[in-house]
């Protein structure tokens, strides 16, 4: 069983149709990459997997539960709209680091407030700690712990981000265009970090510009265009040999 | 005589700071429930909120002291403020809060509108609660945004606990106009510019501290 499954998801922005019956599967461990031009739908499409948007039909499922059936009364409790989001974890374009905590605090603070919520924070406050401190070792981060978001650059930025996302243990990590706010540079950093992620087999969605770290990195590559998924296969297949026409066209401007 | 005028204004000053005090105690909270119901989605409560707004803040608060106290009487032909000193200081207070309470709402709607729609969608993609994302996440990079402009309106609440007076409230202005009557000396009344000064003074040095304190982290 595929550990995500999307059915003809489909979501509009008032008149205009944004995703237009995307279907589309994962297994566990797969890493994903979503191409495509601005405005194609990738975007929004991390969003309704992460419940930031409601899609307006369709449905997804993780490991078989079926998280959003469609059409059904958009009346779900506050609390279950958390606890089927925490399926995912979603990494920002601009990290939206919390500027008044440290990089540790970034991280802990989320599993902090759900243990507290469980009302274990005490017996599980040693634990969480010590796992912020191993994910940020873990993006190359041990030195900057401490320092606030403003003390950062760009790149070590985007690393916490990361790190705060896995820190509540998604089954699937989602990337909206993590590099496209820094430069070739940090770019580079961060492409490596979620490289050495996708090597110790993280589950993954990236949608990026990246064309040769997409083609690198991801087990499967999915093209959309104007709300659609035009392509998808394996990157050799989908990035080296498009068969439609539009992949050929979007592609050329990246060789 | 300088022994006794500084002691008959000490009284009006004492009255003075309570009713700057107890308007701030009751008006920054109260400021923050009318700024949530001037965002809220429902035009039910949202547009009613508004027009209190633009009541007390398009009007003069002399004006709003006045109808305050004297209001009751007129159009339910009772007294509800009670009688005396301390009523009059009751009615006034009401005004004090009522009128801060709809300023500090629109520092604090400015404030909170202007956190990117980013630092809440972090917090909801890590599966924080709506009450969470505010206290854990929101408030402390809205204080810190909103110091500036609300140190501006307490040094302006310091002033104008003035127009008090309006409605017989003892306050210092009154203690040292008093003198004029009694003793045919006007200074007294310059000299309470002297109590003002160093209370605002000493409320410029807090506001720097509090900033200072949160120039730890850049929003």
């Amino acid at each position: 069983m595929a550990l995500l499954e999307v059915k003809n998801l489909k979501k509009s922005f008032e008149a205009t149709q944004v995703l237009k019956d995307i279907s589309f599967s994962m297994d566990k461990g797969d890493v994903v990459s979503i191409i495509g031009s601005s405005g194609s739908g990738k975007t929004t499409l991390l969003r309704c997997l992460n419940f930031l948007e409601q899609p307006d039909q369709g449905t997804i499922s993780v490991n078989g539960e079926l998280l959003f059936g469609g059409g059904e009364s958009k009346k779900v409790s506050e609390t279950e709209i958390r606890r089927k989001r925490l399926h995912f974890g979603l990494v920002f374009q601009s990290f939206n680091l919390f500027p008044q905590y440290t990089a540790l605090q970034n991280v802990c603070l989320a599993p902090s407030l759900a243990a507290k919520e469980e009302g274990d924070f005490r017996s599980k406050e040693a634990e969480i700690r010590k796992n912020a401190l191993t994910l940020l070792d873990q993006m190359g981060l041990s030195d900057r712990v401490n320092n606030y978001p403003h003390q950062l650059s760009g790149g070590q930025c985007q690393r916490v981000a990361i790190a705060r996302a896995m820190a509540m243990h998604p089954d699937i990590l989602c990337f909206d265009e993590p590099t496209s706010a820094l430069d070739p540079e940090l770019t580079g950093e961060v492409l490596k970090v979620i490289r050495s992620l996708a090597n110790r087999h993280t589950t993954m969605i990236i949608v990026t510009h990246e064309m040769a770290f997409a083609r690198d990195v991801a087990d499967y590559v999915v093209f959309m265009d104007q709300g659609r998924i035009l392509e998808q296969g394996r990157p050799e297949d989908v990035i080296d040999n498009p068969k439609e026409e539009r992949t050929r066209q979007f592609l050329a401007g990246y060789r | 005589m300088f022994i006794t005028v500084t002691q008959s204004l000490l009284e009006g000053f004492l009255t003075t700071v309570k009713l700057f005090t107890l308007t701030l105690v009751f008006a920054l909270p109260l400021g923050l429930v009318i700024s949530f119901g001037s965002m809220n989605p429902l035009r039910i409560v949202r547009i009613p909120i508004r027009f209190l707004i633009w009541v007390i803040r398009g009007t003069p608060l002399l004006l709003q002291l006045l109808v305050i106290y004297y209001g009751p009487g007129i159009i339910i032909h009772q007294n509800v403020w009670g009688s005396g000193d301390s009523g009059r200081f009751f009615a006034a207070l009401v005004a004090f809060v009522l009128n801060y309470s709809c300023y500090f709402s629109e520092i604090y709607r400015g404030g909170i509108q202007s956190i990117p729609v980013g630092q809440y969608e972090a917090g909801q993609v890590l599966g924080l609660t709506r009450t969470d994302i505010f206290f854990r996440i929101v408030l402390l990079q809205v204080i810190k945004r909103i110091v500036p402009p609300m140190s501006n309106e307490i040094i302006t609440l310091v002033k104008d606990t003035s127009l008090a007076r309006v409605i017989a409230v003892y306050e210092i202005i009154w203690s040292g106009q008093s003198f004029i009557k009694s003793a045919g000396i006007i200074w007294p009344l310059f000299y309470t510019g002297a109590f003002y000064l160093v209370f605002s003074g000493l409320l410029t040095v807090l506001f720097h501290a509090i900033e200072k304190k949160l120039d730890y982290f850049v929003v």
